[in-house]
């Protein structure tokens, strides 16, 4: 069975009395430990499809299942619950909390699935070391260079053991080394046996990825591995 | 997200901004220590007002008074005897819902001791006065039936007439001493203590005031216990009125007083019943007396504690209103501020509910710690007001009165957090987290 699985699904925004086709029924089967990318230029409705797959969105119409659960019609806490089991977001521009430490940033996914206290900051800790931050737990974001900050939202994506990491352009605020390094963790991460689905507008990066997903205008205009 | 998350949570957000967070606690700062200082002001006032009540007799303390008669019964005047001894016999035999009866006979007199007289009102009572009035012993004893059965020439005094007779002689010490009623020897059986105020004994006890300095100019409830000179029924009949009317005996006199305690207030209009029944036979049917009870008395005093209370209560609420708004205000705020948190919680993976209960959680805090900070705010201005304007009552800070108005404070925190909760919990994740 997919792990993702989209048949028909659209996405249509009202803005005034204007429709805006932002997905147009598009098919789209993802099995598990595939490492898949997205591309398409900015409008092309990438950023719509990965909300979508990233559970952060219900469709308008069509069906669309993601680890077995049938989201077509999902309510909010639904879409909530899927998020914080199976899936793990990597944003461009980072997304943690500045209040609070690598540790705290690192756990917040096991605050909303009801862990008790020890056992999150164990997870996290064991979380952030993976990355490679043993040595900043106590460590704001600012405190943190832009790499660390990407690795400490790797950890986050990862706390929870989800099945799905999405990354939306996960290089898009770093330097080409630093990029470089953060992608190499996404092709162990996949080697690890996760699936993988990186948003992005670059085909360079879209390289590391065994199977590209070119978006345009709403709908999959072809498919192929680099 | 348990609520001990969202405790820490809300913690450390309130932490974060302290200066914000103590503003928009200023409200229910105010509010709570207004509600407490309020309440404990009326409570004050209350407690005076049930001591002065039990004082005066309590609602059970029921006075025979004499009345006009009717135009109807008019012609019939001379054959009511007045109120009389036999009317209280009769009360004693007829109704006994009431527990005691205390004729009395008075008039003013000259007292004197070596050195010192006074003029004071003299009364001539029976052993159940003690009761009626609320009297306690402070040294020696009361006059007893032995007393009135044999005329004997026993007094007992009230605080200021120790105080005239013998300038600071202690009550212990006057025991046995002799003084005189209109040149008739007495002999001083027991003291009765000073009856006053909590406040006034207070201020006494730590010699603030001297005790007669303010007091005397001020009117004062127990004045007329204080200066009580009580001695026997029959001695003062034929000491002292016996002569002035010759043709009454002790049975026919007219009474100046005939006061009586009810047993029990469930049965107090059954118990007045029996009165006027048994008044109705000794007065002839004649309608020259009349029951006066506290019960009106009581009830406006009743009523005006209420209306202190409402209107106190009703400021303080009105406050604490407004200080829910403020919270609600910042609330709003800290929202608006934290779109983009919001958003990447509900990207993790939070419920609408979650970011909910963290709101109210917070809102709820601030209101808590506000309502604490109330309630040391209050313990000061209790302390100022009462130094600045040492009123006749105390204020009484209850336990009742803090939970209340912290629990006031809850309320109100959480009822202003609902708003920006709710506002929150919808946010959309996809257009929270693109917010900048």
């Amino acid at each position: 069975m997919s792990l993702i699985r989209l048949e028909g699904v659209s996405k249509i925004y009202r803005v005034g009395d204007q429709e805006i086709r932002a997905l147009d029924s598009v098919d789209l089967r993802i099995e598990e430990g595939e490492f898949v990318s997205i591309i398409g230029p900015s409008g092309s409705g990438k950023s719509t499809l990965m909300h979508l797959l990233g559970c952060l969105d219900a469709p308008t119409s069509g069906r669309m299942e993601i680890c077995g659960n049938d989201l077509s019609k999902a309510s909010q806490n639904l879409l909530a619950s899927v998020r914080n089991r199976e899936i793990g977001f990597v944003f461009q521009a980072f997304n943690l909390l500045p209040k609070l430490d690598v540790v705290h940033n690192v756990e917040l996914p096991l605050v909303y699935s009801g862990l008790r206290a020890p056992e999150r900051r164990a997870r996290a800790e064991k979380a952030a070391r993976d990355v490679g931050l043993g040595d900043r737990l106590a460590n704001r974001p600012v405190q943190l260079s832009g790499g660390q900050c990407q690795r400490v939202a790797i950890a986050r994506a990862l706390v929870n053991n989800p099945r799905i990491v999405f990354a939306d352009e996960p290089t898009g605020n770093l330097d080409s080394a630093t990029g470089e390094m953060i992608l190499r963790m996404f092709e162990e991460l996949n080697v690890g046996g996760r699936t993988i689905v990186l948003v992005t507008h670059d085909p360079g990066i879209a390289a590391v990825s065994r199977r590209v997903i070119e978006i345009r205008d709403g709908k999959i205009r072809r498919e192929y591995a680099p | 997200m348990n609520l001990l998350v969202a405790l820490q949570i809300g913690l450390h957000e309130i932490g974060a901004h302290k200066f914000r967070s103590f503003l928009s606690m200023l409200g229910i700062v105010l509010g709570v220590s207004s509600l407490i200082s309020t309440l404990a002001l009326t409570a004050g006032i209350e407690r005076g007002t049930r001591a002065f009540m039990q004082q005066v007799g309590g609602l059970e303390y029921v006075s025979v008074v004499g009345k006009e008669i009717s135009n109807a019964k008019f012609e019939f005047w001379n054959l009511s005897p007045g109120r009389t001894l036999r009317d209280a016999a009769a009360i004693r035999a007829s109704a006994p819902f009431v527990s005691h009866v205390s004729p009395e006979l008075a008039f003013g007199a000259a007292i004197s001791s070596p050195g010192h007289s006074d003029r004071k009102q003299v009364r001539g009572v029976f052993p159940d006065h003690f009761v009626v009035a609320r009297h306690e012993m402070k040294v020696g004893r009361f006059l007893t039936g032995l007393d009135v059965e044999r005329g004997l020439h026993s007094a007992v005094i009230g605080d200021d007439i120790l105080a005239a007779l013998w300038p600071g002689s202690k009550a212990g010490e006057v025991v046995g001493r002799q003084f005189r009623i209109n040149d008739r020897p007495f002999e001083v059986v027991g003291v009765l203590p000073k009856y006053e105020r909590e406040e006034d004994r207070r201020r006494r006890e730590a010699g603030k005031v001297s005790p007669n300095s303010r007091q005397s100019r001020r009117w004062d409830a127990f004045r007329g216990k204080n200066e009580s000179v009580l001695i026997p029924f029959s001695t003062m009949f034929y000491e002292f009125k016996a002569g002035a009317f010759p043709l009454d005996s002790m049975e026919s006199a007219r009474l100046d007083s005939l006061t009586l305690r009810v047993a029990d207030l469930d049965k107090f209009r059954p118990t007045l019943d029996q009165i006027r029944g048994a008044l109705d036979i000794t007065h002839r049917g004649v309608d020259d007396f009349d029951l006066e009870t506290r019960e009106e008395w009581f009830d406006r005093m009743e009523s005006s504690i209420r209306a202190t209370k409402l209107s106190g209560g009703l400021i303080a609420t009105i406050s604490l209103v407004v200080g829910g708004i403020g919270i609600m205000n910042i609330m709003l705020a800290s929202i608006s501020e934290r779109v983009r948190e919001i958003g990447i919680r509900l990207a993790v993976g939070a419920k609408g509910r979650d970011i909910f209960v963290q709101i109210i959680v917070e809102s709820v805090t601030i209101a808590f710690i506000g309502g604490l900070l109330g309630v040391l705010a209050a313990i000061g201005l209790i302390a100022i007001l009462k130094s600045l304007a040492p009123t006749e009552n105390v204020p009484v800070m209850t336990l009742g009165g803090i939970v209340f108005s912290v629990g006031f404070a809850i309320i109100a925190g959480f009822l202003s957090g609902i708003y920006p909760a709710l506002r929150a919990s919808r946010l959309n994740p996809i257009s929270a987290l693109r917010y900048e």
